[in-house]
């Protein structure tokens, strides 16, 4: 990780590493080496990384998945709640629950990541944060981000105008007037698409778009499934750029989930027209043709201490080319707790990384019992915190315009 | 697929309308997962000034129903019901080109649904169904003697709406049936996966008698949106049902005034369990479980009815662990018997997160795994199941397929299904222990099944009905009620009707 997110680490290298990673994780943590034994697997015996049996990401549910157990962890993250059964049935717990061993690791694969995706030139920035501070929320992971980023960029600390609940302070769109009309770095806004589409609502209500400094740039992170309030991507980012002065070649997508470490980002300032690259240019300008790349092109990219596979969700196996499939992902940062992950995210490789897919088209949600879950979650918003961290059960990454 | 008479456009016409209303122009939607032009949908844009229209045809069909008799309507209506039993009927045809691809099923087990389904519809049933619901079933046709001296007469109104939710074919069908039975023309907006049934009978109604045809009326429009019929049905119907989950009701009941009557079939799960009086044997508890996985496989699980969780007294010969390979050996059979219908993919991610979790569950019995379970073990030549974990947890499930599942851990309260006929069993030490689990969750409850309790059934019975809980039944019949059966706990004719007096000075 220190090597930073560019370096990249040949498979077989990773799949050392993935191998060790796991021979440690099924004796350190007894019901992931129950899973192993019980599909007749020796952890010593295996060779091929990527037949490491994943846990499924609800299993962070229903279990403490860290090695050592809970005690003495540094930090404790958790998605939405949902109730898990009714009355007299509950065992299992109702949020997802990640015990965090070591946040030095969490942050050593946090910040260069980011980095080289929001902040390649590591310059400083005003770091706005529609993400609450991590004191008011300290079981939510993208809180712990948004803190970190704040803090290693933004000379003044940042400034958050979310509350505990993830309300948007009323403030906001004052408060991003005064710092557009004020001298200083390029601004970074951070949020979730459901913040954002809240800011914008309040800001068309009082009417006065705000413009942003040139360079200055947008994180968005979570999605609309579940939500009675739907809005396309393409509406939001140009909105965001409507309200803000930020083009949407400058709006980054993050995904991520409570029970990964790692983060999965578009590369959009490393390539493109909005593109800066370490060591001191301005942005490359014009593109092939002076466009962003369209919305439904652009892809996801993980750093190279993870894999993402897509499989079949009735077989398990790899889809093939350009199929779409189950995500599950292999990330070496969290090496205390478990790596091998299969989410309930559908997505397919795209070019160099790949794409969260929303609802399968064409289907509707089919009434009658399936909707039962439905009933007793509260919507699909499970995430890092209220509003919008793909926790990847039931995931909120609902990418409208990425249909296959 | 589609059998089109010449010059008939391509797709199934998912609607029906008396000759006056126009259709509007007709759009097109795909059908999911089915290849072809010809796999679509035709629905209607039915404008504002069409849908009032519609209510007008409506009511006028609704008051001439009050002239007829029961024996009129029962004779058409189980004649549509007849030619859909028809194999040589081309609406039957029509039935077995159209249903599986509209409803998600396989071919078998469409057929077996439209069977099912159409022989409550025959003229049989459906006297059987007046007769039960009113012990004078002339009171529909007029005054009859009530509480002496009056009289009583029983109608629907004019005009119903019924809002389907879709996913079990066979329903909104039922629903036009009672609507007509109780002299209600009924507009029907039926939910995605049950267009097609409702539509055919429809056509069936309107080909025997134009005038009952035109108090039919079938519309489909896709969810979440807001067309003008929705509107004028929703301010005109004199009575409104609805089959949906809390959000559809809710909306439904905030549009309509307060002295509307509305019916709500809400969502729901069943499940079942098995007393040790079942378990004295491996003959006999062979028997209940292979009628407990077909209930669990009918409609691949999709229906309020299909359970999804079993209790399975400990004590027996037959332990809840050998019931829960007896019901993976029958669910393996029922795979290419009555083979499931395509998954969605997210019911699939779903499955492996259940599969999972389950597996890891395991550990906490101290036992380690046991690997696969091969034919040999099972006995019957079934292809080979994976087992994980000892014996207080299992899952057992096809080898690189979500066909179906069985989970064997503990369980002490209604969990919400998964469906993919993923089936959870549940050792319980003492069925008396059952009513306690079910507690507080009646209103998502539909059916009990119980089985192998003997003498204490009825105790069981007494007790989960003053839970709430409106049918205690076996599992041979869970999945396919009688018409008559308390739908939610109420006669389902008897929930649409109105009663008027008329009263007579005493003396």
């Amino acid at each position: 990780m220190a090597r930073g997110v560019d370096a990249p680490l040949p498979d077989d290298a990773f799949g050392e590493l993935a191998l060790a990673v796991f021979r440690f994780q099924a004796r350190a943590i007894a019901v992931y080496g129950g899973l192993v034994r019980g599909r007749g697997l020796d952890p010593d015996d295996l060779a091929d990384w990527t037949r490491i049996p994943p846990v499924p990401v609800r299993a962070f549910r229903a279990f403490d998945l860290v090695a050592g157990g809970p005690e003495g962890c540094q930090a404790v993250f958790r998605t939405s709640g949902t109730t898990g059964g009714a009355r007299g049935g509950s065992r299992r717990a109702a949020r997802g629950t990640h015990h965090v061993r070591d946040l030095g690791l969490y942050r050593a694969s946090l910040l260069p990541n980011a980095r080289a995706h929001l902040n390649p030139r590591g310059e400083p920035l005003r770091v706005v944060s529609l993400i609450p501070a991590p004191e008011r929320r300290p079981d939510s992971s993208l809180a712990f981000m948004a803190g970190a980023l704040a803090r290693a960029w933004d000379e003044r600390g940042g400034v958050f105008l979310a509350d505990a609940e993830w309300r948007v302070s009323h403030d906001a769109p004052r408060r991003l007037a005064s710092m557009a009309a004020e001298p200083g770095p390029p601004v970074l806004v951070l949020g979730t698409a459901f913040a954002f589409v809240h800011l914008l609502d309040r800001m068309g209500e009082e009417g006065t778009p705000v413009r942003l400094p040139p360079l200055s740039r947008v994180m968005e992170t979570g999605g609309f499934k579940g939500r009675s309030r739907e809005v396309s991507r393409r509406e939001l980012y140009d909105g965001l750029t409507a309200a803000l002065g930020v083009p949407g070649s400058r709006i980054v997508n993050e995904y991520g989930m409570t029970e990964l470490l790692s983060q999965f980002w578009e590369p959009v300032l490393r390539e493109g027209p909005g593109a800066e690259r370490a060591g001191g240019e301005g942005p490359t300008g014009e593109g092939p043709r002076g466009q962003a790349a369209p919305l439904h092109d652009r892809v996801l990219e993980g750093p190279p201490w993870v894999r993402t596979r897509i499989l079949d969700p009735e077989t398990l196996e790899p889809v093939d080319e350009g199929g779409s499939g189950l995500l599950c992902h292999l990330d070496l940062a969290n090496l205390w707790s478990v790596s091998a992950i299969l989410t309930e995210d559908l997505g397919r490789h795209r070019g160099s990384g790949f794409q969260v897919l929303g609802r399968t088209p064409g289907t509707e949600p089919r009434g009658c019992s399936l909707t039962m879950e439905e009933l007793l979650e509260a919507g699909g918003e499970a995430g890092r915190g209220e509003a919008g961290r793909g926790e990847g059960a039931g995931g909120e990454q609902a990418r409208s315009e990425a249909a296959p | 697929m589609s059998t089109p008479e010449s010059g008939e456009p391509t797709g199934f016409r998912a609607y029906h309308l008396p000759p006056e209303v126009p259709p509007g122009s007709e759009r097109e939607l795909p059908l999911a997962g089915v290849a072809g032009p010809e796999a679509v949908l035709r629905i209607p844009t039915v404008s504002n000034g069409a849908a009032e229209e519609l209510f007008d045809e409506l009511e006028k069909a609704g008051r001439a129903l009050r002239r007829r008799t029961n024996r009129e309507l029962v004779g058409l209506l189980g004649e549509a019901g007849a030619r859909l039993l028809d194999p040589k009927d081309p609406l039957r045809r029509q039935a077995e080109a159209w249903l599986p691809a509209e409803a998600g099923l396989s071919g078998p087990m469409a057929r077996l649904l439209l069977d099912r389904m159409a022989s409550d519809w025959t003229a049989e049933a459906l006297e059987r169904l007046l007769a039960e619901e009113f012990p004078d079933p002339a009171v529909l046709e007029g005054f009859r003697p009530g509480p002496a001296p009056d009289r009583v007469r029983a109608a629907g109104e004019a005009a119903a709406f019924h809002l389907g939710a879709g996913n079990v074919a066979g329903v909104g069908a039922t629903s036009l049936v009672r609507s007509l039975l109780v002299r209600s023309a009924v507009l029907l907006k039926p939910g995605r996966g049950d267009v097609v049934l409702p539509c055919l009978l429809a056509r069936a109604l309107a080909e025997a008698d134009p005038e009952v045809g035109r108090a039919v009326a079938v519309v489909y429009w896709p969810g979440g949106s807001d067309p003008p019929l929705l509107r004028t049905a929703l301010r005109r119907a004199g009575r409104v049902v609805v089959y949906g989950g809390e959000a559809t009701a809710r909306a439904v009941r905030e549009r309509l005034p307060a002295t509307r009557p509305l019916v709500v079939y809400g969502h729901r799960v069943s499940a079942g369990a098995v007393g040790r009086d079942a378990l004295g044997d491996e003959a006999t508890a062979r028997g209940v479980a292979r009628r407990a996985a077909e209930a669990v496989a009918a409609y691949d699980q999709r229906g309020c009815v299909s359970p999804h969780q079993v209790w399975v007294e400990g004590g027996g010969t037959v332990t809840p662990e050998r019931f829960a390979e007896l019901v993976a050996q029958a669910l393996e059979a029922l795979r290419s018997e009555l083979p499931p219908g395509p998954v969605e993919a997210e019911t699939a991610a779903r499955v492996q997160q259940l599969r999972g979790a389950a597996e890891m569950g395991a550990v906490g019995t101290g036992a380690t795994g046991t690997g696969a379970v091969g034919t040999g073990a099972a006995g019957t030549g079934a292809a080979a199941m994976n087992a994980a974990g000892g014996p207080t947890h299992r899952v057992l499930a096809p080898e690189g397929s979500v066909a179906w599942t069985v989970i064997l851990e503990p369980g002490d309260g209604i969990e919400a299904g998964c469906g993919a006929r993923l089936v959870r069993i549940h050792p319980l030490a003492d069925l008396g222990e059952l009513p306690g689990f079910l507690a507080g969750a009646a209103d998502r409850l539909q059916s009990v099944a119980v089985e192998g309790a003997d003498s204490r059934l009825e105790e069981i019975a007494e007790a989960l009905a003053a839970l709430g809980v409106t049918r205690v039944t076996t599992f041979g019949r869970q999945a396919w009620p009688a018409p008559w059966w308390t739908h939610d706990g109420q006669g389902p004719l008897r929930a649409l009707v109105r009663w008027t007096t008329v009263e007579r000075p005493e003396g």
